[in-house]
């Protein structure tokens, strides 16, 4: 009889509690109206980009320095006799590797067994970037990809993405296949006239809301952005190879030469207006 | 405390650690771990050996003497390591250690052996002149009849026309036997002949300057006439040509200028990859173009005016000037059905090979059809003028046994190719064993065959996703009577050109041609760049050598029996060429080497490398077909000085080739001719028939 008692009183005292609490919490969640608006501004790419891969690999050190430096000079003096201003080649970090001694995934990462002697491998990932194409008819663009193309190939250049398996194992698929990207990173003034109309639009949603719910839209209480353009934040614990791309400037890429959109989402809560109407539906409640 | 027990308990594995190593590294016929042995002489033989050895030190001559003689006679034929990767005969073992003997040994000898040796030299008449001679200069040649026999095994030799061999006699007598009664200022005099007809020029400049300096008040009489040593050689050399002209290269890369500027037009051209795509699906275009076979480059030889061509074994004859088709083997337009079942999918297309005289043309080819895995490749000899079959190997008995692998060349008549037997593991027939055979080019007979070595590696049977390793395909040369064949998995060996003897290996570096890794999915592994097998290049008269699978390049003097240098590079290098100061090679990047300092001065990467394919080398400037067009690269700076596009885009790259008129870019599409313009003064460049006809077989 006592244990009965004593049960319900647990019942009853986690139930009122617990009723109690979440009216409170429910209260302050429902207070206002929480909408999400969207702004959209587009605009064609200001840059285009080719990745390029030089690598040399040697028992000698000596002769993959030779081997290396030439394939990094022919590639920079191939471009220079272009003598397009609007080109520049932008190195990222030197790789110094054990060639033939990357993680073999299929054996649990293990590196392949070898008794072969070390082969020192150096490889450094080169960016050609072409600016000012926002203004250039889409003729002369092609041709001038294709000079750039057909220069880095004649170069001795990898063009394009590189292989790398190590991306599949960890389910990183890579999106962009192509040859070229096409870069839109002077995209301030768009941005901000793509949050007004994300804040407009918001706006527009909270004022049918309380027009139907027949209560006075107040002002904007919380914003929380869910989309801002060109944020990425590589994680770079689960992607080491997304190092190579640390502190890179905000940009919006693709892969085909069209308007990229400028896009932003924002969550907005506004608060109710305390009016007559509003007082009388708190009493009732 | 702790630190001394660990370090006592580490110490000997850390010693056998390195003996292991060491024992690797080592270059023995015997070592277990190297792809290849040549016939090793028997445990007996190297037993009597160190019998020697232990004997001579307690200066127990008879027995000491008595213990090398007990070898039998079979075994002197057989090989053990001699000194700086050399792998010998036992008998040019015997004949350099009786040769270091001190006076009291070689006395002991004498005493002993005289007899015997007097005895050879005596019936050494007749059909058994030539091996008495041979066995007294191999066995007793520091007996007191040494001397003579040498001397007229010299004279045998030079007769016969093997002036390398004769050379050998004779300077032994005047190097190795001071005491001998006979003239050794006459003796130089026919060295240096010899020396000079086997094109051993430093050899022959020394033993020439030894004439003047030595025997310059001597007078002998040769032939007839008396007069210094030095003008006896001078009257005898008057009718040869000149030292400069017998150390000239007979390659392309002497020969006048050319001239690809971008508005050259084509000539004509043979697009015989139409002729297998016309009619076919898309979806059969795709099947087609994903087979490896796809991307096949026909091997070509030319002779006189006409091409010939083996794509994928259908041969085809094709007018020099026209481009016409002449004849051809069979039609290509069912060759895809051929090329899409599975025992050929993996097949190494490079092994397809051809030759070509005024007369025959020899190709080496697998029937397609035939479903076997490890279907042999079979030489066919057809007529030049007409294609009909002369003769073919699988229709021989002697040719039963082998599978032939790596291209045949010409030379002194005769027909030389490398061969594989066809071990069978479940018949129980051991490691495959590596030949090379001498053919009667006109009706196929087997001259001579010689066992160069056995493979200690099995054959290749995992054939896992197509990923097949190239078969490694020995490559043969030619010079002054010697034939030399790089086996490409670790020796490099001369034989005598006219019997086939072997004369000496040299074991260099290599890796097994297969991985252990082959035999695990070994798809997923980051794709190392296969690069193909090349041929050792003359830079004077050292060899150049590398093997396809060794990470080290040396200059071996093949007379001199001597390793100038060696040095580590890329695995993935192959020799594209040479000229006087620079090594050109191949591999993901054309690169060009200093043969002086050894340094690598440039590095340049062609679009899809130069792994394979063969370049126009000359002094002028570097020529390579590559999918992108034909690249003209300056052998001084290694800068790309001009790209003519041509009409072979959508090829993979491929060959070019030279003749008196004409480049021909051969790729996996087309054949394709271009005019040569020569520039300068150097316009009309001739070859002679015999240049060409080498060029043919050693650029095959």
């Amino acid at each position: 009889m006592k244990n009965k008692s004593s049960i319900a009183v647990i019942v009853l005292v986690l139930t009122g509690v617990g009723t109690t609490g979440s009216a409170q919490v429910l209260s302050e969640n429902i207070e206002g109206f929480s909408v999400v608006g969207k702004g959209l501004v587009t605009a064609k790419p200001n840059l285009v980009e080719i990745d390029l891969e030089v690598s040399a690999a040697s028992e000698l050190t000596a002769d993959a320095i030779v081997k290396y430096r030439d394939a990094k000079r022919r590639i920079h003096d191939a471009f220079t006799s272009l003598k397009l201003e609007n080109i520049a080649i932008e190195e990222r970090g030197l790789g110094v590797e054990q060639k033939g001694m990357q993680n073999n995934y299929y054996f649990g990462g293990m590196p392949p067994s070898s008794r072969a002697k070390t082969e020192v491998q150096l490889s450094r990932k080169l960016v050609l970037k072409c600016s000012n194409i926002r203004k250039m008819d889409e003729d002369k663009l092609l041709q001038q990809i294709g000079k750039f193309l057909d220069v880095a190939q004649d170069a001795g250049a990898k063009v394009g993405k590189q292989n790398e398996n190590s991306r599949y194992y960890y389910y990183d698929y890579p999106q962009n296949l192509g040859l070229t990207r096409f870069v839109l990173d002077d995209f301030d003034s768009l941005q901000e006239a793509a949050y007004e109309k994300a804040i407009n639009d918001a706006r527009t949603r909270a004022q049918r809301l309380a027009r139907l719910s027949g209560v006075t839209l107040g002002p904007i209480v919380a914003v929380r952005e869910i989309v801002v353009p060109g944020d990425r934040s590589p994680n770079t614990n689960y992607y080491p190879w997304n190092q190579d791309d640390e502190n890179l400037p905000k940009r919006l890429e693709t892969a085909k030469f069209q308007e990229i959109p400028v896009r932003v989402e924002l969550m907005v809560r506004f608060e109710i207006q305390s009016g007559p109407k509003g007082k009388e539906r708190a009493e009732k409640r | 405390m702790r630190l001394a027990i660990a370090a006592l308990l580490l110490f000997p594995a850390l010693v056998f650690g390195q003996a292991k190593e060491n024992q690797e590294d080592k270059i023995s016929n015997d070592n277990p771990g190297r792809p290849l042995q040549m016939p090793p002489a028997s445990t007996e033989a190297k037993e009597a050996m160190d019998d020697f050895d232990r004997f001579q030190r307690r200066g127990a001559w008879e027995r000491a003497l008595k213990s090398l003689y007990t070898i039998e006679e079979g075994q002197t034929l057989r090989f053990v390591d001699g000194e700086n990767g050399f792998i010998i005969p036992v008998a040019r073992k015997r004949r350099s250690i009786l040769s270091a003997l001190p006076p009291n040994g070689r006395a002991a000898c004498r005493l002993f052996y005289d007899a015997e040796a007097r005895r050879l030299l005596a019936e050494a008449e007749g059909p058994s002149e030539l091996k008495n001679l041979e066995t007294i200069y191999s066995a007793y040649f520091i007996t007191s009849v040494g001397d003579n026999a040498a001397d007229r095994l010299g004279d045998l030799y030079f007769e016969l026309g093997r002036f390398d061999r004769a050379a050998d006699c004779w300077l032994a007598v005047v190097r190795e036997s001071p005491d001998t009664d006979l003239s050794l200022a006459q003796l130089s005099v026919k060295a240096a002949l010899a020396l000079f007809r086997a094109g051993r020029l430093s050899e022959f400049q020394q033993i020439r300057t030894e004439l003047t300096d030595r025997y310059g008040d001597e007078k002998i009489t040769l032939g007839g006439q008396t007069a210094t040593p030095a003008e006896q050689l001078r009257r005898l050399l008057g009718t040869e040509p000149t030292v400069a002209d017998a150390g000239r290269p007979t390659s392309a890369s002497t020969e006048g200028g050319l001239n690809l500027t971008e508005s050259v037009d084509i000539l004509w051209q043979t697009r015989f990859a139409d002729s297998i795509e016309a009619g076919m699906t898309p979806p059969e275009l795709v099947q087609w173009e994903s087979n490896p076979l796809s991307t096949a480059v026909p091997a070509v030889a030319t002779h006189g005016t006409t091409l010939f061509a083996n794509y994928l074994g259908h041969n085809f004859a094709l007018d020099l000037k026209s481009g016409k088709m002449l004849w051809r083997s069979a039609s290509f337009h069912h060759l895809e059905m051929q090329a899409m079942q599975d025992q050929v999918r993996f097949m190494d297309a490079t092994r397809f090979a051809i030759v070509a005289s005024d007369t025959h043309v020899w190709s080496l080819a697998r029937d397609l059809k035939d479903a076997n895995y490890f279907a042999p490749f079979r030489l066919t000899c057809r007529r030049a003028d007409s294609g009909e079959v002369v003769w073919q190997s699988s229709d021989l008995i002697d040719y039963a046994p082998y599978d032939l692998v790596g291209p045949p060349i010409l030379a002194e008549g005769k027909l030389f190719i490398t061969a594989k037997t066809q071990a069978n593991p479940q018949q129980q027939q051991g490691q495959p064993q590596q030949f090379v055979l001498a053919i009667q080019p006109h009706d196929g007979k087997l001259l001579w065959k010689t066992e160069v070595g056995t493979f200690r590696q099995g054959g290749m049977m995992y054939f896992y996703y197509y990923n097949r390793d190239p078969v490694p395909q020995p490559r043969l040369i030619h010079r002054a009577g010697a034939l030399y064949v790089d086996t490409q998995v670790g020796v490099m060996a001369r034989l005598d050109a006219d019997t086939g003897s072997l004369d000496w290996g040299y074991g260099y570096r290599t890796d097994n041609v297969q991985g252990q890794n082959r035999f695990f999915f070994g798809y997923d592994q980051p794709p190392e760049p296969t690069t193909s097998g090349s041929a050792p290049v003359s830079s004077g008269e050292a060899f150049l050598v590398k093997g396809m699978q060794s990470d080290r390049l040396y200059a071996v003097e093949p007379n001199r029996m001597k390793v100038l240098w060696e040095r580590p590079i890329s695995k993935s290098s192959r020799l594209v060429g040479v000229n006087e100061h620079t090594l050109f090679l191949g591999g993901p990047e054309l690169s060009a080497l200093d043969l002086k300092s050894r340094d690598l001065l440039w590095a340049t990467r062609l679009p899809s490398g130069s792994l394979a394919g063969q370049l126009l080398v000359r002094p002028d400037g570097l020529w390579q077909l590559t999918p992108r067009g034909v690249f003209e690269i300056d052998p001084g700076s290694g800068t790309v000085r001009r790209i003519f596009r041509g009409k072979d885009l959508g090829a993979v790259g491929g060959n070019l080739f030279l003749t008196d008129q004409l480049v021909l870019a051969i790729s996996n599409r087309t054949i394709s001719a271009y005019p040569r313009r020569a520039t300068g003064a150097d316009v009309s460049v001739r070859e002679d028939s015999s240049t060409r006809d080498k060029r043919t077989s050693n650029e095959e």
